[in-house]
C-alpha cells in the first residue's frame, strides 16, 4: 500500500443502542504523522467511535479501517497496529510499573531482549523509570495517565487512539503529555485524540472533527472549519477618543446594532465589543465606515476565533 | 582500643568447565521457557505471590495441617507403632486439602475473569494480540499453579499417613488424583462462568450460585474420599477398575475440552468463527462415547438389554443439549467467516455442517443422532445374524424392536423439538435482536408446553377411575412420559400405543425438518468470498504461497 493511504478511516460508521444513535454516519480519515482531534460535548459519540476503532465494539453499519484493515473483519491485524488509551486506567493490584508494562509487552508477543528494551524505552519516554518498582495502584492520577499512555505504546504501534489523555492532569503534566503526543506524531504515528480541553487540542492537532449527537458537524483544520461552517466571525473591540461620558460608545452601539454582520454587541464605558461576521477586508471596510460616520476611533482590535469559539459556533449543546 | 581483624571473605570456587557449561545451558533453557510462558500465568503468579488471599489461604492450610498432625499424633499415641491409624489421619488431611482445591481455587478462577471484566482490565487485555484460547489457558495455568502449591504444601502430610499403616499407596494416589482433577475441572467451569456476563448484578448472582455449588462439590468430594478409604477401596488389579476409570477419564477430557472451547468462544471476537471448533469437539465426544459403548457391549457388558438404550439415551441427551445451543446461533455469517468456507465438493459436502449457523447446527445434531440409531441398528443386526459367539455378544431377539423403537422415537423427539425451537427463534429474530440464550429458553418453554398441556387436558377430561394416570396417545408431545412408556413396554413387546407413537412422532419430526429446510438451504448456499486486497497483500508478504501447492480436496 502506498504510504499516503489513511492510517485511520471511518466509513459511514453507525452505532445504535436501541433508539439512541450514538454514532450516526461518521466518516473521516487520519494519515501518518497527523494528530487528529475528535471533539464534542459529553455523550456526543466520541468514546463509542474510539471503542469501535479499538475493536472493543462493533458498528451497527459502516466500517472503520486501521492501516487498511477492517476492525470488524480483521480485528487481529488491527490490534498489532493500534495503541488504545481509554478514559479509564485499568491497573492491576499487586503489580508494579515494570511488571505491568512487561505483562502487556508479553501480551503483544514481544520476547527476550526486545521486550526488556521496549519496557525501558516506554518508561523512559513517559518518565516512569524512576517509579519502575512502585505498585501501579499507588500511583497518582497523572502517573497512571502516563502509565496508560506507556501501555498503549509498548508494542510501538503505527496508530494511536487516545481518549481524553490529559483529563485531570495539572498544567505541567498537560504540557508534557502534549509534547509527548507531538513527538509521537513526528515519529510518523497517526494519532486520534479526544479531549474537552479545546485550547490544548488546538495547539497539538493538525485537524479536528466536531461531533454532536453522533453526527459529524465539521472536519478539517480549525481555519477550514471556521470557513466552511458559517461566515467566519471575529471578536472585535473598538475604543473611542475622550468618551468619558460614554455617549459616543452608546451611539456607536446603536449604529452597529443596525448592521446585520454584527452580533453579541456589548457597550462598556468607552469601548464596544462585538462579533463581526466577515473577512478581514470586511473589517477594514467597517472601520472606514465608522470613521466616515464621525466616530473618533482610537483602537480597533480584532482577533481570530479560537477552537473554543468554533466549537461553540458549530455545536448547539444538545444531548441525547 | 583493639583493632578488629578483617572478616574472612568467602571465596566460591569457580565451577569447572563442564559444570559451567551445564549451568549455562540450563540457564538458557530456563530463559527460553520463561519467554514462552503464558503472559497471564506470569502476571497472575506475580500477583498471587503478593496477594493477601493467597498468603492467608496458604498460611491456613499449613496451620491446619500442623494442628491436625499434632492432634492426630497425640491422640494415636503409642498406638502408632502397632495400630492402623493411616485412614483417619488421611481423611483429616484430605479435608484440609480438598477445601482450597475444590472451593478456593475454582472460585478464584471464576473471580479472576469476572473481576477483570468488572475492573475493565479485561478490555485492555483483549485488545492485545493474546488470543481467547491463550487467555483461558493462562487463567487455567494460574489455577493449576495455585493447586500445585497447595498440593506440595500438604504432600508430606499425605505421605506420612502411609507410614501409619492401614492405607495403601494406590488409595492415597488416586484420592489425591481425583481431587486434583476435580479442582481442575471446577476451575475450568469457573472460568466459563466468568465469561458469561459482565453485568455486575448477574455476576453477584453467579458468585453466590457458584459458591453454593462449590460447597456442594466439596461435600461430594469428602463423601467420595470416605467411600474410597473406608468403603469401596481401590483395587488396581481389577480390570474393571481401569476400564471404568479410563471411560470416566475419556468423558472428563472430552467435556473439559468442550468447556475450554466454550469459554474461549465466549470471549472470541463476535465476527470470528465461534462454532466450528466446538462442533468438532462435540463430534469427537460422540465418537468416543460410541467407541466406549461398543467396547462395553462386546466386552464386560456382553449384550445386556440396557446397554444400547442407555447409549441411545446418552447420545440423545448430548445432541439435544448441543443442538439447543447450535440452533441459537446467528444465521448471518461474517465476511471473516465466509473467507474460510469450504468450497471443494468434499469440503462443502462434509464440512459445511461444521460452519456456524442455526440451520447447519440443526442438521449436524440430527445427522449425528441418526447415525447413533444406525449404529445401534447395525449392532443389533450383527448380533442377531451371528447369534453371539466368542467375540460378539448374544442378543435377545425379543428386544430388537423395542430398542429400535426407542431409538427412532428419541431421534424424532429431538428433531421435532429442536426444529420447532429453531422456527420460533427465526420468527422472533425478524422482530427483535436476540442472542444465543433465547434458544435454551425457548426449548424450556416448549418442553413445559409439550409436557404440561397434554397432562392438564388428560387430568381434566379423564374420569378419576378411568386411567387418568395411565399413558394415552394424548401424551405424544411429552417425550419423557412417551419414552418411559416405551421402556416400560420392554418385557411385553410393543403395544398399540407405541405403534401409533412410531407413526405420529416421526411424521411430525419429518414435517418439522422439512419446514426448516429453507433456512438450512440459505445457510448451505453461502460461498467463500475472497480476502480483501490488503489482507491478501499482507498474507503474501508473510507467507508466500508455494509454487507447486496442490489444493486440499477438503478445502
Amino acid at each position: 500500500m502506498p504510504a499516503s493511504h489513511p492510517m485511520i478511516e471511518l466509513r459511514n460508521l453507525h452505532r445504535y443502542f436501541d433508539e439512541t444513535r450514538a454514532v450516526d454516519n461518521v466518516s473521516f480519515r487520519v494519515y501518518a504523522g497527523q494528530v487528529f482531534g475528535y471533539i464534542g460535548p459529553n455523550g456526543a459519540g466520541k468514546t463509542t467511535s474510539m471503542r469501535i476503532l479499538a475493536t472493543l465494539d462493533l458498528p451497527t453499519a459502516g466500517d472503520a479501517l486501521i492501516d487498511g484493515f477492517s476492525v470488524v473483519n480483521d480485528p487481529d491485524r488491527v490490534r498489532y497496529r493500534l495503541g488504545f488509551m481509554p478514559d479509564y486506567f485499568g491497573t492491576y493490584a499487586n503489580v508494579n510499573v515494570r511488571e505491568y508494562l512487561d505483562f502487556f509487552a508479553r501480551a503483544y508477543q514481544i520476547r527476550g531482549q526486545r521486550r526488556h528494551d521496549a519496557v525501558e524505552r516506554v518508561m523512559g519516554f513517559t518518565g516512569l523509570d524512576v517509579l519502575a518498582e512502585k505498585p501501579t495502584n499507588g500511583l497518582s492520577k497523572g502517573m497512571k495517565q502516563r502509565l496508560c499512555l506507556g501501555r498503549s505504546l509498548i508494542h510501538d504501534p503505527a496508530v494511536l487512539v487516545l481518549d481524553e489523555p490529559a483529563a485531570g492532569l495539572d498544567p505541567r503534566a498537560r504540557i508534557e503529555v502534549r509534547s509527548m503526543i507531538r513527538s509521537l506524531a513526528n515519529e510518523g504515528k497517526a494519532i486520534l485524540i479526544s479531549s474537552h480541553i479545546l485550547t490544548e487540542l488546538a495547539e497539538v492537532c493538525d485537524e479536528v472533527a466536531i461531533i454532536e449527537q453522533g453526527r459529524l458537524l465539521a472536519v478539517g483544520s480549525v481555519d477550514e472549519i471556521r470557513n466552511q461552517a458559517r461566515p467566519p466571525q471575529n471578536a472585535v473591540e473598538v475604543r473611542l477618543l475622550d468618551d468619558v461620558a460614554g455617549t459616543g460608545a452608546a451611539e456607536l452601539g446603536r449604529w452597529l446594532g443596525d448592521r446585520s454582520d454584527v452580533k453579541e454587541l456589548n457597550v462598556n464605558g468607552d469601548s464596544v465589543r462585538f462579533l463581526h461576521a466577515g473577512t478581514p477586508e470586511d473589517e477594514a471596510s467597517l472601520l472606514r465606515s465608522m470613521i466616515e460616520a464621525g466616530f473618533r476611533v482610537i483602537a480597533f482590535g480584532s482577533k481570530d476565533q479560537t477552537l473554543e469559539d468554533v466549537f461553540m459556533q458549530v455545536t448547539e449543546g444538545r444531548v441525547q | 582500643m583493639s583493632t578488629q581483624a578483617p572478616s574472612p571473605t568467602l571465596e566460591l570456587a569457580a565451577p569447572s568447565g563442564a559444570v559451567a557449561r551445564w549451568w549455562k545451558t540450563a540457564d538458557r533453557a530456563l530463559a527460553w521457557a520463561g519467554e514462552r510462558l503464558n503472559p497471564i500465568l506470569v502476571k497472575e503468579t506475580r500477583q498471587a505471590l503478593k496477594s493477601k488471599q493467597f498468603m492467608v489461604t496458604f498460611g491456613l492450610l499449613l496451620a491446619c495441617g500442623w494442628i491436625w498432625s499434632i492432634i492426630g499424633v497425640s491422640s494415636i499415641g503409642p498406638g502408632a507403632w502397632h495400630g492402623e491409624s493411616g485412614p483417619e489421619m488421611f481423611m483429616g488431611y484430605y479435608c484440609i486439602l480438598a477445601f482450597p482445591l475444590i472451593v478456593i481455587v475454582p472460585f478464584a478462577a471464576f473471580r479472576s475473569l469476572a473481576g477483570e471484566q468488572e475492573d475493565r482490565t479485561y478490555e485492555l487485555m483483549s485488545i492485545t494480540t493474546l488470543g481467547p484460547r491463550q487467555i483461558v489457558r493462562g487463567k487455567l495455568g494460574s489455577s493449576v499453579m495455585q493447586m500445585l502449591i497447595y498440593l506440595s504444601a500438604l504432600s508430606p502430610c499425605l505421605a506420612f499417613t502411609y507410614m501409619l499403616r492401614g492405607l495403601d499407596f494406590p488409595t492415597i494416589l488416586f484420592s489425591t488424583l481425583y481431587v486434583s482433577l476435580g479442582s481442575l475441572a471446577l476451575s475450568m467451569v469457573g472460568l466459563f462462568l466468568g465469561t458469561l456476563t459482565a453485568e455486575k448484578h448477574w455476576q453477584i448472582m453467579l458468585s453466590v450460585a457458584w459458591i453454593a455449588g462449590l460447597l456442594y462439590a466439596f461435600g461430594g468430594s469428602i463423601a467420595l474420599a470416605d467411600e474410597l478409604i473406608f468403603g469401596w477401596g481401590i483395587d488396581v488389579l481389577d480390570a474393571e477398575f481401569w476400564q471404568v476409570n479410563a471411560a470416566i477419564f475419556t468423558a472428563y477430557v472430552a467435556y473439559f475440552v468442550l468447556i475450554f472451547y466454550a469459554a474461549a468462544s465466549r470471549i472470541t471476537f463476535s465476527t470470528d468463527n465461534r462454532s466450528t471448533r466446538l462442533r468438532a469437539v462435540m463430534f469427537v465426544q460422540f465418537a468416543l462415547a460410541t467407541a466406549w459403548m461398543a467396547w462395553f457391549w462386546v466386552g464386560p457388558v456382553r449384550g445386556e438389554d440396557f446397554a444400547l438404550p442407555v447409549y441411545l439415551m446418552m447420545v440423545g441427551i448430548h445432541w439435544y443439549a448441543m443442538g439447543v445451543f447450535m440452533t441459537g446461533e446467528s444465521p448471518e455469517l461474517s465476511l471473516r467467516v465466509k473467507r474460510r468456507l469450504p468450497q471443494s465438493f468434499l469440503g462443502r459436502g462434509f464440512l459445511t455442517w461444521f460452519n456456524p449457523g442455526p440451520g447447519t447446527g440443526y442438521v449436524f445434531a440430527t445427522v449425528n443422532l441418526a447415525a447413533a440409531v444406525f449404529v445401534v441398528l447395525f449392532a443389533v443386526v450383527v448380533a442377531e445374524s451371528f447369534h453371539g459367539g466368542e467375540f460378539l455378544p448374544q442378543w435377545d431377539s425379543d428386544h430388537v424392536e423395542q430398542t429400535l423403537a426407542f431409538g427412532v422415537l428419541f431421534l424424532s423427539y429431538v428433531v421435532a423439538y429442536l426444529g420447532v425451537g429453531l422456527l420460533l427463534v427465526r420468527m422472533l429474530r425478524r422482530a427483535v435482536r436476540v442472542g444465543i440464550a433465547l434458544a435454551p429458553i425457548m426449548q424450556i418453554l416448549l418442553l413445559l408446553i409439550g409436557c404440561g398441556v397434554p397432562w392438564v387436558v388428560q387430568m381434566l377430561t379423564f374420569p378419576d377411575e378411568g386411567g387418568r394416570w395411565d399413558y394415552s396417545l394424548l401424551q405424544a408431545p411429552d417425550p419423557f412420559w412417551s419414552l418411559g412408556y416405551v421402556v416400560d413396554d420392554w418385557q411385553s413387546g410393543l403395544s398399540d400405543d407405541t405403534g401409533w407413537l412410531l407413526v405420529i412422532v416421526p411424521l411430525t419430526a419429518l414435517l418439522v425438518f422439512l419446514l426448516n429446510l429453507r433456512g438450512v438451504a440459505h445457510e448451505v448456499r453461502q460461498v467463500r468470498i475472497a480476502k480483501p486486497k490488503r489482507v491478501a497483500e499482507e498474507d503474501a508478504e508473510k507467507l508466500p504461497p508455494p509454487e507447486s501447492a496442490r489444493p486440499s480436496p477438503w478445502d
